[in-house]
């Protein structure tokens, strides 16, 4: 499955993955936003591995949310925009 | 200059010192703390240019190099991708290889570069962190990229920073620049685009509707609007340009590439750039 969003005067953000036992397998989150550190990418796409295909957007943002440390910088890219992502690579 | 606000149509868009929140005064002020070197021109295979851009902006951090300008030489095509994208989501590899095109990637995020040598202009700015110290990111970008406006509206060109990094001007997208930072430096490097030749990049670059959602435009090849169809100048006219535009504010002196330098840069590639562990990280 792959979804797509890019936020308005921002960048572009990706999700792909498989679906098994209705949940999110083999996750990659990619794009052209920045992020710093590079590390924090791992605990966003771990965030998402495993979460069952029935979460509410609010809660996919939350937990990619919870997952980026107070001093990681997201840019260009929100935890709603890689929600919105992953809710349209299921809607398709 | 730092002060113009650039007006595109009824559009009047920020000044790069509303973009960085420091006044002009401020501005050169931070640059010209520092005893800037110039690393010129040199051709270098693509993936060693991405590698040496690790490499020196680790060794700035070290304080092994003074704070450096490098001005690119590319010796050969290639897609640089950013560090969190995805190579299927971005490139059609085949015809990619088949145009004899290498796939790098580099260290930086934000999005591809399409790259044909003298076709594009290419510069890294390896500082400590200091210069930028107590900017945001995106204040950082502006900041890094404000003389660059200036010069090009010296030559006039009716350049303006927009968004997060985008060099873009009433002509259309210029270029864009990318940020990465570590062991206490900033890399921030930029390409530009001369010219362009978009029905190849259009076919060797995947980009989706997504992409162009925000953007008034029709198709991909109109977002671009490369220096040579808003200016008569040659390529190297314009580098010169930069380069003295630079010299002359902040100051420049003149250095080379040590064989240290290139030896740890051909390093790089060997255990990192040229890996597939590394090309493929997104695959």
């Amino acid at each position: 499955m792959h979804g797509e969003y890019k936020l308005p005067g921002g960048k572009l953000v990706i999700v792909d993955f498989a679906v098994a036992d209705d949940t999110l397998r083999d996750v990659v989150v990619s794009g052209d936003f920045f992020l710093y550190p590079e590390e924090a990418l791992e605990p966003i796409r771990a965030a998402l591995e495993g979460i069952p295909t029935t979460l509410s957007e609010a809660d996919v943002a939350a937990r990619v949310r919870d997952a980026i440390a107070p001093d990681v910088e997201l840019i260009g890219a929100t935890p709603e925009g890689i929600a919105i992502a992953v809710a349209r690579a299921l809607a398709a | 200059m730092t002060n113009d606000r650039p007006v595109d149509g009824d559009v009047t868009y920020p000044s790069i010192s509303e973009l960085t929140g420091l006044s002009p005064e401020e501005i050169d002020a931070r640059w010209r703390a520092f005893e800037w070197h110039l690393l010129p021109p040199t051709p270098l295979p693509p993936m060693m240019q991405t590698a040496l851009d690790e490499t020196l902006t680790l060794r700035v951090g070290r304080g092994e190099q003074p704070p450096t300008l490098r001005i690119w030489q590319w010796s050969g095509p290639c897609v640089v991708i950013g560090r969190f994208q995805s190579v299927k989501n971005e490139v059609n590899e085949d015809v990619l290889r088949e145009n004899g095109f290498d796939l790098v990637r580099r260290i930086s995020g934000g999005g591809a570069m399409f790259i044909q040598p003298n076709n594009a202009i290419t510069y890294s700015i390896y500082a400590p962190e200091e210069l930028v110290k107590g900017l945001s990111f995106p204040e950082s970008y502006a900041f890094f990229d404000g003389w660059v406006i200036d010069a090009l509206r010296e030559l006039g060109v009716e350049a303006r920073y927009q968004g997060l990094n985008d060099i873009t001007s009433t002509g259309g997208k210029i270029g864009g620049a990318a940020q990465a930072r570590r062991g206490g430096a900033v890399l921030h490097h930029t390409t530009m685009s001369y010219q362009i030749d978009s029905q190849l990049m259009t076919q060797i670059l995947r980009i989706g509707k997504e992409k162009l959602s925000d953007k008034a435009v029709q198709s991909a090849d109109k977002r671009v609007g490369p220096l040579r169809q808003q200016t008569e100048l040659d390529r190297d006219v314009i580098i010169h340009h930069l380069i003295g535009h630079f010299r002359a504010r902040f100051g420049l002196v003149d250095d080379a590439l040590s064989n240290a330098e290139l030896a740890e840069g051909e390093e790089a590639v060997r255990t990192k750039f040229g890996t597939p562990e590394w090309i493929y990280t997104l695959p």
